[in-house]
């Protein structure tokens, strides 16, 4: 054995300093996002699972309730009707904005004249301010004043006092499904489009050659070879869905800004425990349920996804 | 096994991150300890002091930088120092800022009672108790006002601007449809009949007898003038005829639809600013709008200009000038490095000579004296009938809200079915029915 050659416990020793100075400096490239997320969000959303067994008002001392929270949850109205409207919310938005914003991106992908100008305006819902975008639809919809109601009544004949409120009753949850499907399906067309472009060229005409016809190469190619945005389009729209507030308090809440049974959303009834309530631990416990059911929704499509994809 | 803890993670992740904008700010629960109040500050009045004071709306409200001004002459050595919160909101962004120790206000301005409440059992106001029996103030002056917040024997705010609902009329309207004016002693059934005969329905030239703002004091708290009832009483049957009274004005066209108020968002002044409603209920502060609207050239004043007021109409047999209040308070935080000095502000704004600022301005100071309220009716801009100045007398005022430890969901549960009764959701019996039944649960 030669003098002045290492042996191989060193040689082990340098790879490893090497491999550790290339993690730290890895690490240093990940530290400032991560930080950032640990203080604003990881650390809070800890603290928000142990508020939910709590009872605290923000600066009386804490006091342990276990399950209290979870058991007054169930008997509490307002906490069932803002969970049922979510749901309902969230199953009406949610394939109906699917399809459409298929629909748009399939048509939007054909060689069409002014294809620029009617991405343009499919998009446009998106980028407009919430606040101009939904006085425009309550002005739509308005009850006495507005076209919507002007064509029911002079076109359909409806009488005058059987022209519906749109954003009370039942009706408002409609109201919130259309207006959400109007608004985000341009986004979401966007992200179809740019998958529409990764399936090859050939697979179609292969088809076309095989004797496929329209709807059986949009079934056996487009279709699966959407897979992967579908599956990331529905898994970010059920998340968007369960989150709505800002849509249903300036569609529904009127000049109070406030939400009734009928159009009570869960991260709403959220934020009044929070804030004008004060009830902490209670609105954290809501929250807990809106997590679990937002979790189990994620995974069972993550689920349907790797089944099919094991097809 | 790698790939679907990786999976499982994402998962977690991206529905957690959903609560990154909702979950409460951390910080530490324990006040920091404070000195006793008959302690007294170890300052001499000649020491330099800076107070902090969280207000709402600066620019707008003409008051605050008035009081400020006036103290400066009346101290010195006290510098005010004020943070503007904004006007929505601003109840919850305060009991945010007072939450934890990290609060610097040593006196803050209390816009409502519910708001109040909170802050009470957060703990982060100082009982005035002790101040205000060492400085002989006799709270009888405030009329019973002070009784309505006092919690547990101990009172927290001085309250320092007072303001009560009255009928706000347009004596053109009434001139045109040759009907005589609202009277300072009308009763329910009259103010009905009265809103229906100068009420107009023809298409494009409606003129609306009434009008009512979307908050349910405008509608359900007609109920609680006759002293017997309260927001606090766990049966809201009394609200009925008045529901009854407002819907059936709305269903024929006496007054503009809850619906149409409500999605248009309609605010009560431009409807009154329009010149097509006969009769507004409102609070006193409607007044000091009118005037400054009117002289800018806001409002119209071919339209509006000819305003009055009369006083709230009455149930048979109840005192006429029994209406409703709101107040503004002020109150020294618990956790004040310098709470004498803070209270001998407190003391000033809500006693003669603030009274006299406020007055001044337009408003309605807590302390209402004879000289207050002729201050206020010799305005430039003040309606010159005798009526309108009687109007300004109040005979019993009840707080909109007045204290208990529950009332923000007291409020929110009125509130959600008072909006569901007006649009016609729910029956006027079901949706009483509905809130006793949710008031009652509440512990």
């Amino acid at each position: 054995m030669a003098a002045g050659k290492p042996d191989k416990s060193e040689l082990d020793k340098g790879r490893k300093k090497r491999a550790f100075k290339k993690n730290l400096v890895a690490y240093s490239f990940i530290a400032p996002n991560f930080i950032g997320f640990a203080v604003f969000t990881l650390v809070p959303i800890t603290f928000a699972f142990l508020l939910a067994f709590l009872e605290w008002d923000g600066n009386n001392p804490v006091k342990f309730v276990g399950l209290e929270n979870f058991k007054a949850l169930v008997k509490d109205k307002f906490f069932i009707a803002s969970l049922k409207n979510t749901i309902i919310y969230s199953i009406g938005t949610v394939p109906l904005t699917l399809v459409s914003s298929l629909g748009l991106a399939l048509i939007l992908n054909r060689e069409i004249k002014g294809r620029a100008f009617f991405r343009t305006l499919g998009f446009f819902p998106y980028v407009a301010s919430l606040v101009a975008v939904t006085s425009v639809w309550t002005m739509f919809f308005h009850s006495s004043k507005g076209p919507v109601n002007a064509v029911l009544y002079y076109v359909f004949r409806v009488p005058k006092e059987n022209l519906p409120n749109w954003f009370t009753g039942s009706l408002v949850l409609l109201m919130l499904i259309l207006f959400s499907v109007w608004r985000f399906m341009g986004y979401y067309m966007v992200m179809f489009l740019a998958g529409l472009q990764t399936i090859p060229r050939e697979l179609y005409e292969a088809g076309t050659i095989d004797g496929a016809n329209a709807w059986q190469r949009f079934r056996f190619i487009t279709l699966p070879g959407l897979r992967p945005t579908t599956f990331l389009v529905s898994v970010m729209l059920t998340i968007n869905c369960f989150k709505i507030y800002d849509i249903a308090v300036m569609l529904a809440g009127g000049s109070t800004n406030t939400l009734s049974v009928s159009s009570m959303v869960l991260v709403y009834y959220i934020y009044q425990n929070a804030f004008n309530f004060w009830k902490l631990g209670y609105s954290s416990a809501v929250a807990m349920v809106l997590f679990v059911l937002v979790l189990a929704v994620t995974l069972i499509q993550f689920k349907g996804q790797s089944k099919y994809a094991n097809e | 096994m790698r790939r679907k803890i990786l999976v499982l993670l994402l998962c977690i992740s991206m529905a957690a991150a959903m609560f990154a904008g909702c979950s409460p700010q951390g910080g530490s629960q324990t006040p920091t300890p404070t000195t006793p109040p008959s302690g007294g500050s170890t300052q001499t009045s000649e020491d330099k002091v800076t107070l902090k004071w969280a207000l709402w709306d600066y620019e707008s409200t003409p008051y605050w930088g008035a009081l400020i001004e006036e103290y400066k002459k009346v101290k010195p050595n006290v510098t005010i120092e004020y943070t503007d919160l904004g006007s929505t909101d601003y109840m919850t962004v305060l009991a945010a800022e007072l939450s934890g120790s990290g609060s610097e206000f040593d006196v803050v301005t209390i816009k409502d009672v519910p708001g109040y409440a909170t802050l009470v059992q957060k703990n982060t106001l100082e009982p005035l108790d002790s101040y205000i029996k060492a400085a002989g103030i006799d709270l009888s002056q405030y009329g019973g006002i002070t009784d309505q917040v006092t919690v547990d024997g101990k009172l927290y705010e001085l309250p320092f601007r007072s303001d009560f609902w009255v009928i706000f009329y347009n004596k053109d309207i009434f001139d045109r449809a040759g009907v005589e004016y609202p009277t300072n002693d009308m009763t329910f059934e009259e103010y009905d009949a009265l809103a229906r005969r100068v009420t107009d329905t023809t298409f494009g030239s409606e003129v609306y007898g009434a009008h009512y703002h979307t908050w349910r004091s405008a509608v359900q708290l007609f109920g609680i003038l006759d002293g017997k009832h309260s927001i606090l009483d766990s049966d809201y049957s009394f609200f009925e005829p008045y529901y009854e009274m407002v819907l059936n004005q709305m269903r024929d066209g006496v007054a503009m639809s809850y619906t149409d108020v409500s999605t248009e968002g309609l605010h009560y002044s431009a409807a009154f600013a329009n010149g097509n409603v006969a009769m507004l209920n409102m609070g006193s502060w409607f007044i000091a709008t009118l005037i400054s609207s009117l002289e800018r050239g806001d409002y119209d004043p071919e339209l509006c200009g000819n305003w009055g007021i009369v006083k709230y109409p009455h149930a048979e047999g109840v005192e006429p000038g029994s209406t409703l209040g709101t107040i503004t308070g002020l109150s020294v935080t618990a956790v004040s490095k310098n709470k004498q000095e803070a209270f001998e502000f407190v003391k000033w704004v809500s006693g003669p000579e603030g009274a006299a600022v406020m007055a001044r301005t337009g408003n309605f100071p807590a302390l209402s004296t004879e000289e207050v309220k002729s201050i206020i009716a010799s305005l430039d801009g003040f309606p010159k009938d005798e009526q309108s100045k009687e109007a300004l007398e109040v005979s019993n005022l009840y707080l909109e809200v007045p204290y208990a430890p529950n009332v923000s969901e007291i409020n929110a549960i009125l509130d959600t079915y008072h909006k569901m009764i007006m649009s016609g959701e729910i029956s006027i019996k079901d949706g009483i029915a509905a809130m006793n039944e949710e008031v009652a649960k509440l512990k």
